[in-house]
C-alpha cells in the first residue's frame, strides 16, 4: 500500500524563525552625496567607512571623555555566531566598521552577512546572507570590512565578488553586479564607498596573481561607469616598470582591498594599493612594478590615476600601501598621512604625491631604509632560492589594514603598531590561476614580538606611545572627548588619553580585536560600538595567538542612563 | 595503496558510504552524485531524497549547469525526522521534514563554486546529512580581468 507523503510545504528564509522585526526606518533615503560631504557636521551619525570622507576616523562627539570615560559599560550587544560549513571557518571574524544613520546600525559580517539593528538596543530589523561558494579563494580569511549607505540603499561586496544594493528599509536586493572572477583567484572584502552618484569598490585575490582593479557603479541603476587597473597593460603609463616580455603585469596583484578617501576639492579618490604578485619572488617582474604598493590619486570623473605615491618599489617582503590615506591639513597644506606596511608614516601634498616628510613609526625595521627625501635601499630579501631571510617587519607589517586615526583637536595621529619580524624562503613556482602564487615559503615569528598605540604629530615626531606586549591588530578611534579607543588582540578594549597615552578605562569582551570600533549618539546618548571576535589572517598578524578563541560579538558601550 | 577506479568499491569494501560500519556515520562526499535538470526558460530542477536510515542526502552532491534558480523537491523516505538548511541569496531556506514527508525549496545560487546545505539537527550533519550544491560555468563576461588568457592547474 503506498502511503502519501505528509506535505512539508515550501521552505523559508532562515531569518523569519529568529527575533528580528522585518522593517528599519527609512533612514537612508535621505542620504545623498551632499549629506556626506557634511559628515563630520553630523556626529551623531557615522555615515561612511571612515566616518567622513577625509579617513580620519575622528569623531568631535564627547560626552563621554577622559573624566567620565571609566564610568562607561556595555549598553547592549549583538551576537551574530556561525553555523554550518563556510569558507574559510577558522579565520571568520568580524572586520567591520558599524554604520549609522539616525538611529539605525547596518553591520555586516563574514560569509555574506548583513544586519539591520535598532543602535540604541540592539534590536535585530533585518537580515541579508549572501550564498557564499565553501571553495572561494580568500587570501586572508572569510571577512568583510563593512558597507556603504545612500539613496535608500545598503552597498555590501561578497566573498565571490559581488556588489549587492539592498533596500534598506527590509534588506531585500535591488541590484546586484559581478565585479571580479573567482575562476582567477579574486574575492571582494572591501567596504564600499559612495561618491557623488557612484559606489566605488576595489577586488582582493592579490596572493593569486590577479590584476588589481577598482570599479565604480551608478547608485541608482547599478550601471557600471568606470573600471581603473592599477597595474598597466604594455604601453601605458607606468608599463615601463615591469619587464618588457611575458605576462608579469598581468598578474601583478596591486589590489584595492581596502577603501580610499575622497577630497572634493581635488575631485581626487585617494587609494592604497596592494603588493605585486609573486608577493617574494622579485626575479620574475624585474623593475618598480607600478602601481602597486602605492598611493594613488584617482580622478573620481574619470577613474584614471593623476599622480602616485610608490612606498615600497619592487616589493618582495608583502608590504602592501592598502593602509587609509587620511587627509588633513596643515600650514595651508592639503596633505594625506599614511602609515605604511613597511614601517614608515609619509606624508604627501595631496594635490600632487610630492613628498613632505618620512618617518619610521616602529622600532624594528631592517627589510631597508627609506631616507628622508624618499630614497629606498632593500637590504633583507629573499633573492636566493631555498635561502631563508629573516627580516622585520613581517608581511603583515607595522600595521596591517587596521586604520589609525587623527585628531584635528589634538593634531595627532594614533596609530596601531605591530612590531614582528618574518622569515621568507624563496620557492620559484610556475603560475596557474586561482593558485596561491607567493614565491616563497614564509614563516612569522611567533615569539620576540611587541605592539603599541603610538602617537605622532604630522612632522612625524613621536609624541607618546602605549605600550603592549603584543602587536596592536585593530582600528583606532579618535573622538572629541580626548579620547583614543582601541581593541587588544587578549580582548582587552582600552580608552587613552589623547594627549598623553595613559589608559583610563579598559574592558575585557572575551575575544580579540581585530576591526574597526565607531561612535555615534542617540537620543542625545553618545555610544561606542566595538565588533570583537579574533580570527582574520592571523597567522600573519599574530601566530603567537593563533590557537586563541573566536568570538562574534558587537559590543557597544555607553554612560550610565 | 588504492586507485581512483576502485574508490567506489573501496568506499563500499571498508565501509565508508554507510552508517555505523567503518566510522560511526557515513564519511561526508561518499555518497551518490546527481545533476539538475535545466528547463527551457533556463530554471532548473532535482529532487534529494533522504533514504530510510542512509542518514545522507540522496544524491549528496548536486550538480547545477550555471548559476540561478532552483526549484528543489526534498522527499524524506526515513522513518525519522530530519530537516534542511539551504544555501540562497538572501538569506538561507529552512524546512522541517518529519518522517515520509515532501517538500520543496527555490534557491537563487549565482556561482560558480560549491555551498554546503545540510539537516541541522542533532548531530544528522556529522553522521552524512551534510550534501553540496555545486555550481558550474564562469562570472560574466565583463567581470573578468583584461588579460591573456592564463594557464589553470
Amino acid at each position: 500500500m503506498t502511503v502519501e507523503y505528509v506535505d512539508a510545504g515550501e521552505a523559508i528564509d532562515q531569518g523569519m524563525l529568529s527575533g528580528k522585526t522585518g522593517t528599519a526606518p527609512a533612514v537612508v533615503s535621505g542620504v545623498t552625496y551632499e549629506r556626506i560631504l557634511e559628515a563630520s557636521a553630523r556626529p551623531e551619525n557615522w555615515i561612511t567607512y571612515y566616518g567622513a570622507y577625509n579617513g580620519q576616523r575622528y569623531s568631535p562627539l564627547d560626552q563621554i571623555n577622559t573624566e567620565n570615560v571609566k564610568r562607561i559599560g556595555p549598553a547592549w550587544m549583538f551576537q551574530a555566531g556561525t553555523s554550518g560549513m563556510i569558507a574559510g571557518a577558522s579565520t571568520y571574524a568580524f572586520e567591520a566598521a558599524p554604520i549609522v544613520v539616525d538611529g539605525v546600525m547596518y553591520l555586516s559580517g563574514w560569509d555574506g552577512w548583513l544586519w539591520a539593528l535598532d543602535a540604541r538596543t540592539g534590536q535585530e530589523f533585518w537580515r541579508y546572507k549572501h550564498a557564499v561558494p565553501y571553495d572561494v579563494s580568500l587570501c586572508c580569511g572569510n571577512v568583510n570590512r563593512g558597507v556603504a549607505v545612500a539613496k535608500g540603499k545598503v552597498f555590501m561586496v561578497t566573498g565571490n565578488a559581488h556588489l549587492l544594493a539592498l533596500d534598506a528599509t527590509n534588506g531585500k536586493k535591488v541590484w546586484d553586479r559581478t565585479y571580479g572572477d573567482v575562476r582567477a583567484g579574486e574575492s571582494a572584502t572591501v567596504a564600499p564607498l559612495v561618491v557623488k552618484n557612484m559606489v566605488i569598490v576595489g577586488s582582493s585575490g592579490g596572493e593569486f596573481g590577479v590584476r588589481g582593479h577598482l570599479d565604480a557603479f551608478d547608485v541608482d541603476s547599478g550601471e557600471h561607469v568606470w573600471r581603473c587597473y592599477t597595474v598597466p597593460k604594455p604601453g601605458e603609463p607606468g608599463s615601463e616598470t615591469w619587464p618588457s616580455d611575458g605576462e608579469a603585469w598581468a598578474r601583478g596583484g596591486a589590489n584595492c582591498w581596502v577603501t580610499g578617501t575622497f577630497d572634493p576639492d581635488t575631485n581626487l579618490l585617494y587609494v592604497g594599493t596592494g603588493n605585486p604578485a609573486p608577493d617574494f619572488d622579485g626575479a620574475v617582474r624585474e623593475g618598480d612594478n607600478l602601481f602597486t604598493d602605492s598611493i594613488i590619486a584617482v580622478d573620481v570623473d574619470a577613474g584614471q590615476i593623476r599622480w602616485h605615491y610608490q612606498c615600497t618599489p619592487h616589493d618582495v617582503w608583502d608590504y602592501d600601501s592598502i593602509g587609509e590615506c587620511i587627509l588633513f591639513e596643515s600650514a595651508g597644506r592639503k596633505l594625506l598621512g599614511h602609515f605604511d606596511k613597511n614601517g614608515y608614516f609619509f606624508v604627501v601634498d595631496r594635490t600632487n604625491g610630492q613628498l613632505v616628510q618620512i618617518t619610521p613609526f616602529v622600532d624594528r625595521i631592517d627589510w631597508g631604509a627609506i631616507t628622508r627625501d624618499g630614497q629606498v635601499t632593500p637590504r633583507r630579501y629573499p633573492d636566493k632560492e631555498g635561502d631563508p631571510v629573516h627580516f622585520w617587519p613581517g608581511p603583515a607589517g607595522a600595521k596591517e589594514w587596521t586604520h589609525a586615526a587623527y585628531s584635528p583637536k589634538t593634531e595627532l595621529f594614533y596609530v596601531p603598531v605591530q612590531d614582528v619580524g618574518a622569515t621568507a624562503t624563496r620557492r620559484r613556482r610556475e603560475f596557474k590561476e586561482s593558485i596561491p602564487y607567493w614565491g616563497a615559503g614564509v614563516q612569522v615569528d611567533a615569539e620576540d614580538m611587541t605592539g603599541s598605540i603610538s602617537a605622532f604629530d604630522a612632522s612625524g615626531e613621536e609624541r607618546w606611545r602605549w605600550r603592549n606586549e603584543v602587536p596592536m591588530c585593530a582600528s583606532v578611534l579618535a573622538t572629541g572627548g580626548d579620547l583614543v579607543f582601541a581593541g587588544e588582540p587578549t580582548g582587552e578594549f582600552n580608552a587613552l588619553d589623547a594627549r598623553t597615552g595613559e589608559l583610563l578605562w579598559q574592558f575585557q569582551c572575551g575575544s580579540g580585536h581585530h576591526s574597526n570600533p565607531t561612535t555615534y549618539m542617540v537620543e542625545g546618548r553618545q555610544y561606542i560600538a566595538v565588533p570583537v571576535g579574533w580570527g582574520g589572517w592571523t597567522e600573519g598578524f599574530l601566530p603567537g595567538m593563533l590557537g586563541a578563541g573566536h568570538g562574534s560579538a558587537l559590543i557597544v558601550f555607553a554612560l550610565p542612563e | 595503496m588504492t586507485t581512483a577506479q576502485e574508490r567506489s568499491d573501496l568506499l563500499n569494501k571498508i565501509g565508508l558510504d554507510a552508517q555505523n560500519k567503518a566510522a560511526l556515520g557515513a564519511v561526508l562526499g561518499t555518497g551518490r552524485i546527481g545533476q539538475a535538470t535545466e528547463r527551457a526558460d533556463g530554471r532548473m530542477t532535482a529532487t534529494i531524497r533522504i533514504q530510510p536510515d542512509e542518514i545522507a542526502w540522496d544524491p549528496s552532491i548536486l550538480v547545477m549547469p550555471h548559476g540561478g534558480d532552483l526549484e528543489l523537491e526534498l522527499l524524506n523516505d526515513d522513518l525519522n525526522t530530519h530537516c534542511a538548511l539551504l544555501p540562497s541569496n538572501g538569506d538561507r531556506k529552512f524546512i522541517w521534514l518529519v518522517n515520509h514527508s515532501r517538500g520543496r525549496a527555490t534557491l537563487n545560487l549565482d556561482g560558480p563554486g560549491y555551498y554546503w546545505f545540510s539537516s541541522p539537527t542533532g548531530n544528522d550533519e556529522g553522521r552524512g546529512l551534510t550534501g553540496a550544491i555545486v555550481v558550474l560555468g564562469d562570472v560574466p563576461p565583463e567581470a573578468r580581468l583584461d588579460r591573456p588568457d592564463q594557464p589553470r592547474p
